[in-house]
């Protein structure tokens, strides 16, 4: 998204520069991005149903889980919440109806075909397959998003 | 220093906005009503970038230990001193003076602003607390915060802005960016209903309630939102985003409110009613260039 101040930048004149920037761009290419790898303890309250649901079992679902790299789309909902993607299409993890009122921080969580860390306790309809020590967000660091767009994630099982 | 001797219910540092960190999915905070926050700090005589205090829930005290000029903005507040000074109005304090920010019974976000601005440690850019990330906390009545030096000139005093009119109600607004999403029977009826503000509304966003708007079926791929936005979630009652949305939203956009009129959205008090008029893209930034040029003449 861009923004710009239309008192200063006619609307029409940042389109034109958009546009432009748009076409000079290259396309990611695959084995781009840097590698982070999300240690992750695999006991989250909604693993077994998920499992279920998935008519996996619980192993099954933490190999599906653990045994892909994800590419990182984009951050948003929260600092440092990044969606990666895709799940392998055997997990079945459409968003809950109700959202948790709070999710805590460091949650590995999975929707509709991605995949998160929840980066601070807060609400979240995600479904909550297991938990991380690390720190996605940290507003102290020089790069405060542990995860950036177009990193590869891999989550690994403790 | 400024020393802090009630906070109100909740009082936070913000200035204009932490810009630039959407790609983390941080949003710019700053000011819930963008423009009482300006013209506080125009008041003062401070840059548009200094850092304020918002206020909610008022009875916010304080002194300073240097003389300085200051002013509170917002809907129905002022400042007792030793005199009563009105909103919108600059006010000489001695140093020592304790002044008590009061918000009357439509009063909803109120801002102080003291010349020399509120000198705290910038976290990603900007002095704006972010409570949900733990980027800055509420303020805590004991605590002393450092203030910008300044040139401390009492010609200010007695100086005023105008406020807007916030008991209105009638809030502009622009279509889309998802407005192909919705009917024109939807359009029409979001453009002439009258909605109600719900309780959970908060510094994220204003919620609606009133006729159901109901979108066209199909998800929207998620996109970048800005503050303004009126989404229409799957439920079909309007939120209206304001300064601490999320960087991202998965509704649909029916509309946007312009930015001249965004406070006039967060000030409205829940159970209070608002209505969207439509504008067109001309008339926005024509009324955020009237809305500037108004505060560049006391800047």
């Amino acid at each position: 998204m861009v923004r710009f101040d239309p008192l200063r930048l006619a609307p029409a004149d940042a389109e034109t520069t958009v546009l432009r920037l748009a076409k000079t761009l290259d396309h990611v290419a695959s084995e781009s991005g840097r590698e982070i790898e999300i240690p992750t303890y695999y006991d989250g309250p909604d693993l077994v149903e998920t499992a279920e649901r998935s008519g996996v079992s619980v192993e099954l679902l933490i190999a599906l889980h653990s045994g892909r790299v994800y590419r990182a789309f984009f951050l948003g909902f929260l600092p440092g919440f990044a969606y990666c993607g895709v799940l392998d299409p055997a997990i079945v993890a459409p968003r809950l109806l109700r959202p948790r009122e709070r999710v805590p921080a460091g949650s590995v969580a999975v929707a509709d075909g991605q995949t998160s860390v929840y980066p601070f306790d807060s609400p979240g309809g995600w479904r909550l397959i297991g938990r991380t020590d690390v720190r996605v967000f940290d507003s102290t660091r020089d790069s405060p998003a542990l995860i950036r767009p177009g990193d590869r994630v891999r989550f690994v099982a403790r | 220093m400024m020393q802090i001797v009630a906070t109100g219910l909740r009082a936070t540092i913000q200035d204009r906005g932490r810009f630039g960190h959407l790609r983390e999915g941080v949003p710019p905070s700053g000011p819930a009503d963008p423009y009482a926050f300006a013209a506080a700090q125009a008041l003062v005589g401070n840059d548009p970038g200094a850092a304020a205090i918002e206020i909610v829930g008022g009875a916010f005290t304080f002194h300073c230990e240097s003389p300085r000029i200051v002013t509170v903005t917002g809907r129905d507040v002022a400042l007792r001193g030793r005199d009563l000074v009105p909103g919108w109005t600059a006010a000489f304090a001695r140093s020592g003076e304790v002044f008590t920010v009061v918000g009357g019974e439509r009063s909803r976000f109120a801002y102080l602003a003291v010349s020399g601005g509120i000198a705290t440690e910038p976290i990603l850019g900007s002095r704006s607390a972010f409570l949900p990330a733990g980027i800055g906390r509420p303020l805590r009545a004991g605590e002393a915060l450092p203030l910008g030096n300044a040139r401390v000139d009492a010609e200010r005093a007695g100086l005023s802005a105008p406020s807007p009119d916030y008991d209105t109600g009638q809030i502009r607004a622009i279509t889309g960016p998802h407005a192909q999403r919705f009917t024109d029977e939807a359009e029409t009826l979001f453009f002439r209903s009258d909605f109600r503000v719900e309780p959970a509304s908060d510094r994220m966003g204003t919620r609606l309630s009133g006729p159901r708007i109901g979108a066209r079926e199909g998800e929207i791929l998620t996109c970048g939102v800005v503050a303004g936005a009126v989404q229409i979630p799957s439920g079909g009652a309007p939120i209206v985003l304001l300064a601490e949305h999320q960087a991202t939203g998965g509704y649909p956009v029916i509309a946007t409110v312009i930015s001249a009129d965004l406070g006039l959205v967060a000030q409205r008090l829940p159970g209070e009613r608002l209505r969207f008029a439509r504008v067109d893209r001309g008339l926005a930034i024509a009324a955020l260039r009237d809305a500037r040029a108004a505060l560049e003449v006391i800047a």
